[in-house]
């Protein structure tokens, strides 16, 4: 199939058959999200400018016709920080990094509580299952793999795929029935991932909390004191567990 | 958002029920997107053998050259436009912090944008890259130009200013070349035959990387005192 001389040596293959199916699973989960109007936000703490690749490509597209799209590379050293104010609900979260970055883990395990779906391309060792809504991974654990073109081809072939989605209308919102993802709150009454933004102002008062469909009071009592950023489990009204603060872990505790 | 697809429906659907916005199965459109991810995946590795083997003989050039600069205190400046101003950017960290290797002083002449929008209004955009090649550039240093066209004028007049200044001149070209192929103000200019953008950025990168090995191997000789 798709063979190159590797920079090391001996032929690899570029993109076989699973990472085509992760691929075109999240070009229809991005174009279904744009079209819904989605922003974009691009996270590459390690290599920077393929996160500017990625916002000019769907912002100022090589194709003259295509429609520009909103997407945003950010680059502040707290990337938490910047992407929790940064995005909102139905937004899509792309990270390019390796497995190991503490923020981009991060980042991951609160999305659910911000209402943003998440995609992650990388290299080596995987993410945890589930660490992400897609995970795009280059199967080899060559360290020159970030600067040889293959996260380029990797981003160029989202953009890509994501225009040919857009030629399909029909496809582009998710019917009733094929909605599983943890943020649609109507098919499940599991409890919910939510970020504490503010603790009670006063005694038996609730906490704020931000989650996929935005903030509200709960009650706190059974999880004892909350601080800003802590991840709890929301369910009727209240908080039933909180989080450990381990960015290492998966989305939703231990793997 | 989405004002294109309020037409849909037309009475003439029935016609075309695979058309338009009735189409309900994304099975079909998932396994028409990975076989198309697939065969251009292939088409990328295939250009890039290829751009690999007709640059071969220039790359090692290129490379030996480079290495020589940076033996005697020689900088690296990358420069492009748009996506290849992220690509120089991809090559410059390449070269300053290698996952192994020698870090070697490169950096990217798009990073500052103080830099800029400061020399784009004041001045003009086709300056943009010539006055900090000016500001900075030693006689000894490398200019590294990438552009898809190969005939962006920022990117001619700053090779043009390097030339004037004595550095090593390489550039990165795309379709036929254009201006950067066949301007004398260019030592080297690796020109990726394609007519799709996207393809010839994937290719660049892997000829660049190419160019950093080959820099790196002559480097390592120069070191050690051996034959070059």
């Amino acid at each position: 199939m798709t063979a190159v001389v590797g920079p090391q040596a001996g032929p690899v293959t570029m993109i076989d058959e699973e990472l085509s199916a992760d691929l075109a699973g999240a070009a229809l989960a991005l174009a279904r999200r744009f079209h819904a109007g989605a922003t974009l936000w691009v996270l590459s703490p390690q290599w920077e400018p393929h996160s500017h690749h990625v916002a000019v490509e769907f912002v100022h597209p090589v194709i003259v016709g295509k429609r520009a799209l909103p997407a945003v590379a950010l680059v502040a050293a707290d990337l938490v920080a910047e992407t929790r104010i940064a995005v909102r609900p139905g937004d899509v979260v792309l990270a390019v990094a390796g497995a190991d970055q503490a923020q981009v883990l991060d980042v991951m395990r609160r999305a659910p509580a911000w209402g943003v779906e998440t995609m992650w391309i990388g290299y080596g060792d995987r993410p945890a299952a589930g660490a992400a809504s897609h995970v795009l991974w280059v199967p080899s654990d060559d360290p020159m793999v970030p600067a040889t073109g293959r996260f380029v081809l990797m981003y160029h072939l989202l953009w890509e795929l994501t225009h040919v989605c857009f030629e399909h209308p029909g496809l582009l919102t998710v019917p009733d029935d094929d909605c599983t993802d943890e943020v649609c709150i109507t098919c499940s009454d599991e409890g919910r991932l939510g970020e504490v933004v503010a603790p009670p102002a006063e005694e038996y008062a609730g906490a704020l909390v931000r989650t996929a469909t935005g903030e509200e009071y709960v009650d706190v009592t059974v999880v004892g004191d909350v601080v800003p950023g802590d991840l709890v489990i929301v369910h009727a009204g209240a908080a039933l567990t909180r989080l450990e603060d381990s960015p290492q872990v998966g989305q939703w505790g231990p793997r | 958002m989405g004002a294109e697809m309020s037409d849909q429906g037309h009475s003439t659907d029935f016609l075309y029920p695979f058309l338009e916005g009735q189409e309900t199965d994304a099975a079909g459109l998932l396994a028409d997107l990975a076989t198309s991810a697939r065969s251009k995946a292939a088409e990328s590795a295939r250009l890039q053998e290829e751009s690999l083997a007709e640059w071969d003989a220039g790359i090692e050039a290129a490379g030996r050259a480079m290495a020589e600069r940076f033996a005697a205190g020689g900088r690296m400046f990358t420069f492009g436009n748009g996506g290849s101003s992220t690509d120089a950017a991809t090559m410059a960290a390449l070269f300053a912090r290698p996952a192994h290797g020698r870090p070697l002083s490169a950096r990217c002449l798009a990073a500052d944008q103080a830099v800029l929008t400061a020399l784009g209004n004041d001045v003009g955009f086709d300056v943009v890259f010539a006055r900090q090649v000016m500001a900075h550039a030693r006689t000894g240093d490398i200019a590294v130009a990438l552009s898809t066209s190969g005939s962006s004028e920022d990117l001619m007049v700053a090779l043009a200013e390097a030339r004037r200044r004595g550095l090593l001149t390489v550039g990165f070209s795309g379709y036929d070349g254009g201006r950067m192929s066949v301007s004398e103000d260019v030592d080297h200019c690796f020109t990726i035959r394609s007519l799709s953008i996207h393809r010839i950025q994937e290719s660049q990168a892997l000829v660049g990387y190419r160019l950093w090995s080959v820099t790196q191997h002559h480097l390592e000789a120069l070191q050690n005192g051996a034959p070059r």
